[in-house]
């Protein structure tokens, strides 16, 4: 696949005609809730459009304070592609502008993660130390109220080899990997093991590695062989920040990485709905990648493939009593899935589990949006619905299924938040004792 | 009221207006009455082209020398309402080379600048043509805002002295032997009635040119030929796209603020008044114009409108393309024995200074003056609202000024000038001085937002239900024509408005 300057051929259609004026999504849009310096998504998207003219330079500015959270695209009565129209704008913008070195910095942390992760004592020291973020915003500005993730001792791929070692050993020596509690015998049921691709992100990989942990876990409960496809970074970063041709690189990258793995008869799980949002969606629809949509036909939020297995009857779920007060929020890219609240159907099986759904619209990190100076009190304001949500229900803990969701709520309200797929394998597996 | 002028001017259109400037920087007075607002026929009603000439560069080399010529001193005198925008005049493999050669030849014996392009050459300026195109000329046509242009004329001659009175009615015409001793008018709007006495009368009512000729007990030859155009939701290319054939229906598609103007037909009308534009129009239009810009087949319209052409003949001719797109001044003294009448008509918006150069030259030589016309030479009062899309983009983002019309960035601020200084009698008008209500829904939003700019200004007299509905027929005039698609489910969200909430 060649990564040249995007032709006119490849871009997706504009349908600004079909626009009705209607004015629905400025009522959802977080970011003109809360400031007046960005005019909505109707006046920033199909309005300006009227406007922009090819070969002269960009004049919004304010377009770059477009979140993506693709709102707008879903309350649409007209299926105007409102944040692409977006984001076309901004990459325009921004391509003429030039991009300071901190959108490199953090929209390529899947270069130097493995640096962060094998250095995560020091780095981490660094992170918290007021001083180094006082120079982060003066320097970089990267506002230095914001806590700037954790990296972990290991990352989840090393964590990953170990484990698949010691189940194949565990294989060979006839012993079962893991209890399995149905009526079948559990000899039977390892034979048929299928095998099921993960896409697990760059984030989780160096910060979040628990979230990988129990997804596999989760999985091999449920009777499936986890392998990792050849991967990078989905590219949605890049995307967020107009950087296509970087995201085009990233997806040209990815897509025949994950055929390989669907051709081969595996389905592809995704636990963070951002960068399974990216591949699904945008990579067709938004960078024309060949092939894409074969990709999306078999890739599934890791929810939502355990949905379909209940529906087979084939979930295990034997859960063990988890008594908690929890909440849930939906992130805006699962909401642009379309596939419903997964999370909270399944979850919602688990006996002694209390589960709010904490209705809100954005949580207002978009990605990298959340770390910048001049969008920092934007994407502060804007949490601070769901922050008050979370208040009023009180719950011990948040679950949500994006790790910029789960950064801001923490941020926020100092809550502990997890993904739910953490809570689903405290639930199933004996050996795992719940701790707040 | 009585009143005294030397030039009484019949007629608020681009050459009205055009003659009241060019009469007061003469030093002569003048009143210009117009029973509707400035630019309510066909200067109001065209596709806004700034003609090279080119379109009439094979047929009437005559008029086509008059475009060039005025065009340039219009890009000179009145650059705000221009936009520099270049023709093309693109041949498709059924027009073939034979039209593009004579059109060369022509074109430089009238003194018209061409270049030819080849097909990419062609593409890479206008990506949405159709690709399978041969070439095209490129002649230095433009887009002219005719609102703007006729603004900017009636401020400048008020400001040097001519009078002008809108929605002024002529009533009455007396004749005393070889002269028209005075003329009765009727402000439509206050009813105050009023006897103009005028050395001479200058009758620049265009298409209505007979009608006001009949009170005299005159007539001139004169076809009204009806064309009728379709406006887009975007603007589709960046410079005016002709067909390079004989003129013909469809072969026009003029870039315009933010919309394209595909344009036009050519229809015999037998009256002025109550003309539509009809399916069979609407289709035409989209049929040929899409032959050179195909996305035009999925373009959304807005809005579709017409406007006649009042052209002037001396006897009948089948094809009123046929007839001269140049202007008549007749001078009714030779030609029916009243002395002091006038009648100007024909022409082109572009060139409307033209027109009232040669009609004032003609009073003057009736006066026994020797004043020189200065309109070529002085620059029209500039217009302090910005012209580009992206100005006007730009200044939107920067000072996030309250925005009444948010389909056309129209600011609150810029209708407020208006009402607060013009002497507005209608809705309409605010519409001619502004681009509100001329983008995407047409009004729907931005119109009951200006009923609260009026009734903060107190500029609302009576029933404001009445004021919108005035508003929303004449808004359905130009919807009906066009009505599928997008525009379907536009106006079942505007009658939901207007009807559910403002229980019209």
């Amino acid at each position: 696949m060649k990564d040249g300057p995007m032709k006119k051929q490849s871009w997706p259609k504009k349908n600004v005609d079909v626009c009705i004026r209607c004015a629905t999504c400025m009522a959802v849009c977080p970011v003109s809730r809360v400031t007046s310096k960005f005019p909505g998504p109707k006046q920033a998207g199909p309005g300006a459009e009227r406007f922009r003219r090819m070969g002269e330079p960009s004049v919004d500015d304010w377009i770059d304070l477009c979140i993506g959270c693709h709102l707008c695209d879903m309350v649409c009565s007209s299926g105007v592609n409102i944040s692409e129209l977006n984001l076309l704008a901004k990459a325009k913008y921004l391509d003429e502008k030039g991009r300071p070195f901190r959108d490199w910095l953090l929209t390529h942390s899947y270069l130097y993660g493995w640096v962060g992760s094998f250095l995560s004592p020091f780095v981490n020291f660094l992170f918290r130390n007021s001083m180094i973020r006082w120079v982060g915003e003066a320097i970089l500005k990267i506002d230095r109220r914001r806590k700037l993730p954790d990296y972990e001792p290991s990352t989840f791929r090393q964590w990953f080899k170990k484990h698949r070692s010691q189940v194949h050993q565990i294989k060979e020596g006839d012993h079962p990997p893991f209890k399995k509690k149905g009526k079948e015998g559990f000899e039977h049921h390892f034979m048929e093991r299928k095998k099921v691709g993960y896409f697990y992100g760059c984030y989780m990989n160096t910060n979040e590695v628990d979230v990988g942990r129990a997804t596999v876990q989760v999985l091999e409960v449920n009777g499936f062989e986890v392998i990792l496809p050849l991967q990078k970074c989905c590219g949605i970063p890049m995307l967020g920040n107009g950087n296509f041709k970087g995201a085009r690189k990233m997806a040209c990258y990815n897509v025949p990485s994950l055929l390989k793995t669907i051709v081969s008869g595996s389905d592809i799980i995704f636990s963070s709905t951002s960068c399974g949002h990216m591949i699904k969606h945008e990579y067709s629809h938004l960078l024309s990648i060949p092939r894409a949509d074969e990709v999306a036909l078999h890739l599934f939020d890791i929810f939502e493939f355990l949905r379909n297995l209940k529906e087979l009857n084939g979930l295990d779920t034997h859960f063990k009593e988890l008594p908690l007060k929890a909440a849930y929020f939906a992130p805006c890219h699962l909401r642009a899935l379309g596939i419903g609240l997964p999370a909270l159907e399944i979850l919602r099986l688990i006996p002694g589990l209390t589960l709010d759904n904490i209705e809100a619209d954005c949580c207002g990190m978009g990605g990298t949006f959340g770390f910048k100076k001049e969008k920092y009190e934007i994407s502060e304001e804007i949490g601070r619905d769901l922050a008050e949500v979370i208040d009023r229900l009180k719950p011990e803990i948040i679950l949500s299924d994006c790790e910029g969701c789960r950064m801001q709520i923490r941020h926020l309200t100092g809550l502990k938040v997890s993904h739910p797929i953490q809570i689903l394998r405290d639930a199933l597996l004996p050996e795992t004792k719940f701790t707040l | 009221m009585k009143m005294i002028t030397e030039v009484l001017i019949i007629g608020g259109g681009a050459t009205g207006v055009g003659i009241a400037r060019d009469l007061s920087w003469r030093g002569i007075p003048s009143i210009l009455i117009e029973k509707g607002d400035f630019a309510s026929g066909a200067s109001g009603r065209n596709h806004g082209l700034l003609h090279s000439g080119g379109r009439y560069a094979v047929t009437d080399p005559g008029a086509a020398r008059e475009c060039m010529a005025e065009n340039r001193i219009l890009r000179k005198i009145a650059p705000h309402c221009i936009e520099e925008t270049d023709g093309l005049f693109v041949s498709l493999p059924e027009d073939g080379f034979d039209y593009r050669e004579r059109f060369l030849r022509a074109c430089d014996e009238v003194g018209i600048q061409t270049a030819l392009l080849s097909r990419d050459e062609t593409l890479e300026l206008e990506p949405e043509l159709d690709p399978n195109l041969l070439s095209a000329v490129k002649v230095p046509d433009g887009s002219i805002d005719p609102f703007v242009l006729i603004l900017e004329n009636a401020r400048d001659a008020e400001e040097h002295g001519a009078k002008i009175l809108l929605h002024t009615e002529m009533t009455s015409l007396i004749l005393d032997g070889d002269k028209i001793k005075e003329v009765g008018a009727k402000d439509l709007g206050g009813g105050e009635e009023y006897t103009i006495k005028a050395s001479y009368i200058v009758n620049a009512t265009g298409a209505w040119a007979n009608q006001f000729l009949k009170l005299a007990g005159l007539q001139i030859g004169m076809a009204l030929s009806k064309g009728s155009m379709l406006i887009t939701n975007q603007r589709l290319t960046h410079h005016v796209i002709n067909r390079c054939r004989p003129p013909s229906d469809g072969d026009i598609v003029v870039p315009n603020h933010t919309v394209s103007i595909l344009g036009t037909t050519s229809v015999r009308l037998e009256e002025v008044e109550n003309f539509e534009v009809t399916p069979h129009e609407v289709s035409l239009l989209i049929q040929e114009t899409s032959k050179l810009v195909p996305a035009i087949q999925e373009a959304r319209l807005i809005r579709a409108y017409a406007g006649i052409r009042p052209l002037f003949q001396s006897e009948t001719k089948e094809d009123d393309r046929a007839i001269s797109r140049g202007f008549v001044l007749i001078d009714h003294g030779e030609r029916d024995g009243i002395k002091n009448l006038i009648t100007i008509t024909g022409g082109k918006l572009v060139t409307y200074r033209l027109m009232a150069e040669k009609t004032s030259d003609l009073l003057c030589k009736k006066m026994g003056m020797h004043t020189p016309c200065s309109t070529h030479l002085k620059a029209l009062p500039k217009a302090n609202r910005p012209t580009g899309l992206t100005e006007k983009l730009k200044q939107f983002s920067f000072e996030r000024v309250e925005t009444l019309c948010d389909c056309e960035l129209t600011s609150r601020k810029e209708v407020e000038e208006f009402l607060k200084t013009d002497k507005l009698k209608d809705l309409q008008d605010i519409l001619h001085r502004t681009r509100l209500a001329k983008g995407s829904c047409q009004g729907g939003f931005c119109v009951y937002r200006l009923l609260g700019v009026l009734h903060d200004l107190r500029r609302i007299n009576g029933n404001s239900n009445e004021f919108l509905k005035k508003f929303l027929e004449e808004r359905w005039k130009g919807i009906r024509p066009i009505l599928w698609g997008p525009a379907v489910k536009e106006e079942e969200l505007m009658e939901g408005i207007y009807k559910g909430i403002f229980n019209l």
